[in-house]
């Protein structure tokens, strides 16, 4: 018994004496199953693992799936792309009693939903800079089964955004206007609709979020509502609800995604939450990623590796030179 | 030591292609489509211009008219292909309570999509079939076409379909008929081939020429496998209208599409239900209708 004990030890201290980081040892961490929270997966697990000594297992999942688990089970230990919107209810608490740290408020910059219009047409018309100015020309965006109408694409049905996109067409008065609400059926018709008329340079107007490769790969540009944001109880209550009676012109909601630790991880580890801190991800680098995941169909690990290959100069300032060196050598 | 070590590498390993070369052709292959929309894209809309009009059409016909005269219009039309007063008043009922649940105008809607792709495969499809019957080659190359539209899944040619006409009406109806045409080319094929070579004889022998033999004898003795055709053919169009949903077309389809999204246990069933009420009516009417003609031609044929 003795033995085994002694064994055991040693066994223990040479391990981490192997490990340049004795105190990071092995981490779970959430890999979000859309293509932005894969990137970052494996981006930080590479990261972690040559420039910091961890050892990275990724869980994959959704977002309240991972978080639940983070909050019941203290595993994951990391969810970098967490969603915050939706789970306020349950992730207020949790900040509050301390059971989970959002150690950052921003990982991805440029984020968020609202209505979108390509490049070109913002060219082409100077003048229409907020969604106020782009509603008093439906003859720009006709629809094709009925050109005398504007087409605005919402959301598809059953979506939660549906519910948000047909109150503010009722709020800013879009029927009256000339415009009809489009619904695209799916994401895959959405994604169709908006690749169509790029493809052809046809004005388009519509619903959509970022980062995706989509809006990446035709370098949507998101419409200014010329409004402000109405605030959350009328957003909750109203706005985002089927049954709005009288829903309110707003801007659309901030989204906000932040990068969330375990308690027991937050207390450890302060040269990882420095990392995790600073590292913030341009928007349009992202995007310009998400379009080359798309394009090549490349997986997360492949993608993160190009990644860091490619865009040196933006994650080198996220960790310490000896770590930045130690992370290019294993590339 | 296992098999896999004995034998040399080429025979364990698939000799598979490069992964740059296959990404390399996969991408050029979409580069080359994606010009071709782009080059084609307005033209293919435009010779489609008739048909979304129609659709159009049709579908504020069918929305426009009054509930009543549209139930009664319905009605007399299960009655002239059924004449069945049981299936008239089912109808009648089926109608009513669609109505009364709230689904009257998306029902409208899925009738309009389903009633227009029906006249499309049939007008693409029995001239196919009387194509197809006529020579072995002709059918040698449709038969493996028909096999793929049947089997392919559908989400891999709602892509073009999308990319080519973007999302509405006429992309459903599209995807709607890749789908649903085969029966009806098949079934006339069959149902030509399978006329008593006697009777054909017989029709040389009083000197038909090959329009009259094929309008007078080879159609009418065809009649009932082609109203199968028609019958299967209407059955599988109304089982797409969910998937055909998925690419903007309107009606139950989307409904049950909302339902699947939020686990709304009872509105999906309910807009599931009505399709099944419209199919059940159209699949008694084209049976009782072909059964019909059947009864009529056999009449003359005995």
């Amino acid at each position: 018994m003795k033995k085994l004990l002694l064994a055991s030890a040693m066994m223990a201290a040479s391990l981490t004496a192997g490990s340049a980081f004795a105190e990071c040892g092995s981490i779970k961490m959430a890999e979000f199953n859309w293509a932005s929270g894969e990137l970052m997966a494996n981006v930080d697990k590479i990261i972690l693992e040559e420039g910091y000594g961890c050892e990275i297992e990724l869980v994959v999942g959704g977002t309240s799936a991972i978080f639940t688990s983070m909050n019941e089970k203290g595993e994951p230990q990391i969810a970098g792309e967490q969603w915050v919107n939706a789970l306020r209810d349950v992730l207020d608490p949790a900040l509050e009693e301390g059971r989970i740290h959002a150690v950052n408020k921003g990982p991805i910059t440029g984020l968020g939903e609202g209505w979108w219009i390509p490049p070109y047409t913002a060219e082409a018309h100077p003048d229409l800079k907020t969604a106020l100015d782009i509603i008093e020309h439906p003859e720009l965006f006709p629809d094709s089964e009925d050109p005398s109408k504007g087409a605005f694409v919402g959301c598809p049905a059953g979506w939660g955004c549906q519910a948000v996109n047909a109150n503010l067409f009722k709020a800013f008065d879009m029927e009256a206007k000339g415009w009809k609400l489009i619904d695209p059926g799916s994401a895959a018709g959405l994604d169709g609709s908006i690749a169509k008329a790029n493809e052809r340079g046809e004005n388009w107007f519509g619903y959509y979020w970022s980062p995706t490769a989509i809006i990446g790969k035709y370098n949507l540009q998101a419409v200014p509502f010329g409004v402000e944001f109405v605030g959350n109880e009328h957003w909750t209550n109203c706005i985002a609800k089927d049954d709005c009676t009288d829903p309110q012109k707003s801007a659309w909601i901030k989204s906000e995604v932040y990068t969330l630790v375990t308690d027991d991880f937050y207390k450890g580890n302060a040269d990882i939450n420095a990392y995790l801190a600073a590292r913030v991800f341009p928007g349009e680098v992202m995007g310009a990623m998400l379009v080359y995941m798309a394009d090549e169909q490349a997986a997360g690990e492949d993608a993160a590796i190009e990644f860091l290959t490619k865009y040196q100069d933006v994650w080198t300032k996220w960790v310490s030179p000896e770590a930045a060196e130690k992370i290019k050598s294993s590339l | 030591m296992s098999l896999k070590e004995m034998l040399p590498e080429y025979m364990t390993e698939f000799p598979e292609m490069g992964r740059a070369d296959l990404r390399d052709l996969k991408k050029g292959i979409d580069q080359s489509f994606r010009t071709f929309t782009r080059e084609n894209g307005e033209a293919i809309e435009n010779f489609f211009y008739p048909l979304k009009m129609f659709m159009v059409w049709f579908e504020k016909l069918l929305l426009g008219t009054p509930w009543p005269l549209m139930i009664a219009v319905l009605c007399l039309l299960v009655w002239l292909g059924a004449r069945s007063i049981t299936m008239v008043i089912g109808t009648a009922i089926a109608l009513l309570v669609i109505g009364y649940l709230g689904m009257w105008e998306d029902t409208m809607r899925t009738l309009a999509l389903v009633s227009v792709s029906t006249f499309v495969c049939i007008a693409i499809g029995i001239p196919v079939g009387i194509l197809m019957s006529k020579s072995d080659r002709i059918q040698a190359v449709i038969v493996p076409i028909l096999d793929i539209m049947q089997t392919i899944p559908a989400f891999v040619y709602l892509i073009p379909v999308l990319m080519l006409l973007g999302i509405g009406k006429v992309p459903g109806l599209i995807a709607v008929c890749i789908y649903a045409i085969p029966p009806v080319v098949r079934l006339t094929n069959l149902g030509i081939r399978l006329v008593d070579k006697d009777v054909l004889e017989a029709a040389d022998a009083f000197g038909a020429s090959p329009r009259q033999k094929m309008m007078q004898v080879q159609l009418p003795l065809a009649l009932p496998n082609l109203f199968a055709g028609v019958n299967q053919t209407i059955m599988m169009a109304l089982a797409m209208v969910v998937v055909a949903s998925l690419i903007g077309a309107h009606g139950l389809g989307s409904q049950v599409l909302k339902a699947v999204y939020n686990q709304y246990l009872t509105h999906g069933m309910m807009n599931g239900l009505a399709i099944v009420t419209i199919a059940i009516v159209f699949d008694r009417v084209s049976q009782k209708f072909g059964k019909r003609l059947q009864k009529h031609s056999e009449k003359i044929h005995g």
